[in-house]
């Protein structure tokens, strides 16, 4: 692996790491986060964190009384010092630092060959927009109900991660257009 | 039981958002090394060209797992301080349906 990475010249991407490893490496993380602090991995908690914050702006009588927000808004003096919020700060500074690492930083639209650069980003932001409201409905996503529920063998996790799956080779048919 | 170490009190909380940090970092970086930055990537799991997502997941659940049961059973990590979270079968299948179809739909 070491000698591979020694011939890597020029702008040349990494390969990507052996998948059972990186597994490996985020079951460690996981296990880190639950001996240390008694929590696991989240994503989808920092962005209802952010959208409490910014409804709370600019309509401060809608959330006053909605106790969804205000979940979100008691949290001590500044609602961004929660533990989630920063984690997910963490996770894009961990994600830049091996992307560089690896040569993979790059101003890209991920797209198939079949769909245009808009077409592409409309369906990103339709795609955001489900998911959001999916994790929201099921309280949680991938990471806080797939990855961490999931190790802790909560039966609600695996109903949704079973789900998440189900859903999403169902969708793939009527989307290969987009990626293919 | 001394783990969780924060909430034992074997170590102070005023290091728990430094923490989070540090396990955000670490998170971020093998999610990108296993190719999770890419939204080519993660769909291909359900085009069954690239199982990555699969592996990747699956092999974390089950590291994580073991190692929360031999810590457990060795007395050090107390599973009852863990984040369970309740069981609600019908918005949870629901919700999962609809972050499947937004995954295949955004990518991510």
């Amino acid at each position: 692996m070491k000698s591979s990475f020694v011939q890597e010249t020029g702008a040349r991407p990494a390969p990507y790491m052996n998948p059972y490893l990186a597994g490996a490496g985020l079951g460690l993380v996981l296990l880190a986060a639950f001996v240390v602090a008694g929590r696991g991995l989240g994503a989808s908690g920092a962005f209802a964190t952010s959208v409490s914050y910014v409804v709370n702006l600019v309509a401060p009588a809608h959330t006053a009384d909605n106790p969804f927000y205000q979940k979100y808004l008691s949290r001590a003096s500044n609602p961004f010092k929660d533990w989630l919020f920063i984690e997910v700060l963490g996770v894009m500074i961990g994600g830049f630092l091996s992307g560089m690492l690896a040569r993979r930083v790059a101003r890209t639209i991920e797209r198939g060959p079949r769909i245009s650069d808009r077409g592409r980003l409309a369906l990103a932001f339709a795609g955001g927009m489900l998911v959001s409201f999916g994790a929201q409905f099921a309280r949680g996503c991938t990471s806080g109900q797939s990855i961490t529920g999931g190790a802790l063998l909560n039966m609600g996790s695996w109903a949704f991660t079973l789900s998440v799956f189900a859903g999403a080779y169902g969708a793939a048919y009527f989307l290969r257009r987009e990626w293919k | 039981m001394t783990a969780p170490l924060i909430t034992s009190g074997a170590l102070s909380p005023s290091y728990d958002l430094f923490f989070a940090l540090l396990i955000g970092i670490a998170f971020g970086f093998f999610l990108e090394r296993a190719g999770f930055g890419s939204a080519r990537k993660l769909v291909a799991q359900f085009y069954l060209t690239d199982l990555s997502v699969f592996k990747v997941m699956f092999t974390a659940l089950v590291t994580a797992m073991v190692g929360v049961i031999v810590l457990n059973r060795v007395g050090f990590l107390n599973i009852g301080e863990l984040p369970l979270i309740g069981t609600y079968i019908v918005p949870m299948m629901a919700g999962g349906l609809i972050l499947g179809v937004g995954f295949v739909i955004g990518g991510y």
